[in-house]
């Protein structure tokens, strides 16, 4: 038996406060984290989840650049070819595009969710917690309905799993 | 040997050792796993020293599959047959995923009739060079009637699991060139009820009702499925379908699809945009000579009554704003006789006009402005000025009730007392692509420029 390959998983973590957040979180939210969009890194791809469903491209392909931060999530012995059978699993399951919203549901869910899958790990704490405290304010509840219909989507990506590509 | 009693339990919580005392009860060695595949999850009690093996066996029962079809993963680590869950630090309450991997030679065959992911080359390329498709055996070609039959059945319960493409191009040319293939693929019958009952089929038809009428007529497929190969013809497509969603937005009644659906229109509008444009800044000109907003500013003050509505002037081509473009456009393209309602909005306080909506006001400009820049050109719009005025008047009643107008009155006095830039700014905003840009960002700013209008007022 070869020895197990290990590949190295890295978390990207977009700080979307330079635009959308940026307005809304000081008022909101009252402090100055903002939304982050994250993405999980493994076997030289880049894989996220959107309104449009998984998609994948190079690391840093998105429209949003290069990350604003990189963290280590651990090394996996998954293999690519694995990988994407279980996005693909995924993408017809719990992570289809309709069943995109933007507190419960979003790229952070997604990022958790297979950090997990490769490493048995979670992605850091304080971002899959910031939905849940923008829902504890009570204008976040009130603003609830708004958000929930806005729908992040970087472009840049292709979807994952699906015969018919979207965008 | 090892004795495993499998719960079935939907939604318990990863992580939750809650049957630790069963466990001792039943056996000091066993451990409660959870078993989560993409969407489901099941509990299952294992002995420490069973093999991975064992285990798996017990999973085929529940997942209706074959044993290499099964991976399990724990920690990022694929564990091995031979591997027992105490050498593998697994614990009660732990999480172990499993994937089934899918049946390739099914996928390819039954995708065949779909689009194949072709244009990623990166990630299914090589996908592809790390499965020869195993299934496929040209040897086996007079066996594929019956493959067929069996890959359709299977289709059901594995159908959620990917819908990979993953064997060689040349293996399936090699099996449509099969003449009992082929036989099977003119019979209408089968192919029929091939296509209606397969899962994305049937997907679509939800989506998508009319597609049922599309699939069901075999003619209109064929002549669908021509239509799809050529590309040329879906792009076209796909341009006129765009500017008609996108030109709906701006709340505009007048019906303007008409060139946009014509084939070729597209190109047509695109060119004179750039003419209007042109028009425009000449008209500018002509018409006033000079600084035209010292001139609206002069008629401020005249503030006359507001004209009676649909005053038919005539418009020269780069007639009628959008109701959202600053009033001092407004006299730059339009005849004389039509500053008076300029006059009327100015009195109403023009810098509420562009209140409602675009704090960012010169983003949105472009948009609309384009909008009935086009609009004029081909319909010889009189009626857009009508209508841009009703629009305004809405609009100054919902501004009266938001006061952001504040930012935009600043904005409009400064593009007023510089009309070069003004009209720059239209010129290098009305360019096709960033009016495109801005059209399909404007909705993302709209939400929060209505969020902070609200939290100002």
């Amino acid at each position: 038996m070869e020895p197990p390959n290990l590949y190295p998983v890295k978390l990207y973590v977009y700080d979307l406060s330079k635009g959308l957040a940026r307005r809304l979180s000081p008022i909101m939210l009252g402090e100055g984290e903002g939304a982050r969009h994250t993405s999980i890194v493994v076997h030289k791809d880049e894989f996220f989840f959107g309104s449009g469903g998984i998609s994948s491209c190079p690391p840093g392909g998105t429209l949003l650049g290069p990350p604003d931060s990189v963290v280590d999530v651990g090394s996996t012995e998954v293999t690519e070819e694995i990988f994407l059978e279980y996005l693909s699993s995924l993408g017809e399951s719990l992570f289809r595009g309709e069943a995109y919203n933007l507190f419960e549901h979003n790229c952070n869910t997604f990022s958790n969710e297979v950090a997990q899958f490769l490493t048995g790990r979670k992605i850091p704490s304080y971002i899959t917690d910031l939905p849940s405290e923008v829902l504890s304010t009570p204008f976040g509840q009130a603003l609830r309905p708004l958000l929930d219909s806005i729908q992040i989507q970087p472009p840049g990506g292709s979807s994952v799993g699906r015969p018919n590509g979207q965008s | 040997m090892s004795h495993a009693i499998s719960q079935t339990s939907r939604m318990s919580q990863s992580g939750c050792p809650s049957g630790l005392s069963a466990d001792k009860n039943i056996s000091s060695s066993a451990t409660q796993v959870i078993v989560k595949t993409a969407g489901n999850q099941k509990d299952f009690m294992v002995a420490d020293d069973i093999l991975v093996r064992q285990f798996k066996e017990m999973l085929l029962a529940h997942f209706q599959c074959q044993m290499d079809q099964l991976v399990l993963v724990f920690m990022g680590r694929l564990l091995k047959d031979h591997d027992t869950p105490s050498q593998r630090g697994i614990m009660d309450g732990h999480t172990i995923y499993l994937v089934i991997k899918s049946k390739h030679g099914s996928r390819s065959l039954a995708h065949s009739f779909q689009d194949l992911p072709t244009n990623d080359p990166c990630h299914w390329d090589r996908n592809t060079e790390g499965n020869s498709s195993g299934v496929h055996q040209p040897t086996g070609m007079n066996q594929a009637p019956v493959e067929l039959a069996h890959f359709v059945g299977p289709d059901a319960p594995k159908v959620h699991t990917q819908n990979l493409e993953v064997s060689h191009p040349e293996h399936k040319a090699q099996m449509l060139e099969n003449p009992s293939i082929q036989r099977l693929l003119s019979n209408m019958e089968f192919m029929r009820q091939f296509i209606s009952e397969h899962l994305d089929t049937q997907q679509l038809m939800q989506q998508n009702p009319e597609v049922s009428h599309l699939l069901d007529n075999s003619e209109i497929l064929w002549q669908t499925l021509e239509l799809a190969r050529n590309l040329a013809m879906i792009q076209e497509i796909m341009q006129i379908q765009q500017p008609s969603q996108n030109l709906e937005y701006p709340l505009n009644p007048q019906p303007y699809l008409g060139l946009e659906t014509m084939p070729g229109g597209n190109n047509a509008l695109g060119q004179n945009c750039a003419d209007i444009n042109d028009q425009m800044l000449n008209s500018m000109q002509d018409h006033f000579g000079g600084n035209p907003f010292t001139a609206l500013l002069a008629r401020q003050v005249q503030s006359s009554p507001p004209p009676s509505p649909p005053s038919q002037e005539r418009q020269d081509h780069s007639g009628g704003l959008s109701s959202n473009t600053s009033p001092s456009d407004t006299p730059n393209k339009v005849n004389h006789t039509s500053k008076a309602n300029t006059a009327m909005i100015s009195t109403k306080g023009q810098s509420h006009v562009c209140a409602t909506r675009q704090p960012a006001g010169i983003p949105a400009l472009p948009s609309i402005e384009l909008t009935q820049q086009l609009q004029e050109e081909y319909k010889d719009a009189t009626v857009s000025l009508s209508s841009s005025r009703q629009i305004l008047e809405g609009d100054l009643q919902l501004s009266d009730e938001q006061t952001s107008s504040q930012i935009t009155g600043g904005m409009m006095q400064s593009l007023m007392n510089t009309p070069y830039l003004a009209a720059q700014i239209m010129l290098f905003m009305s360019m096709p692509q960033l009016s495109e840009q801005w059209r399909q960002q404007l909705p993302t700013f709209l939400q929060p420029t209505q969020i902070s209008d609200l939290l100002i007022a």
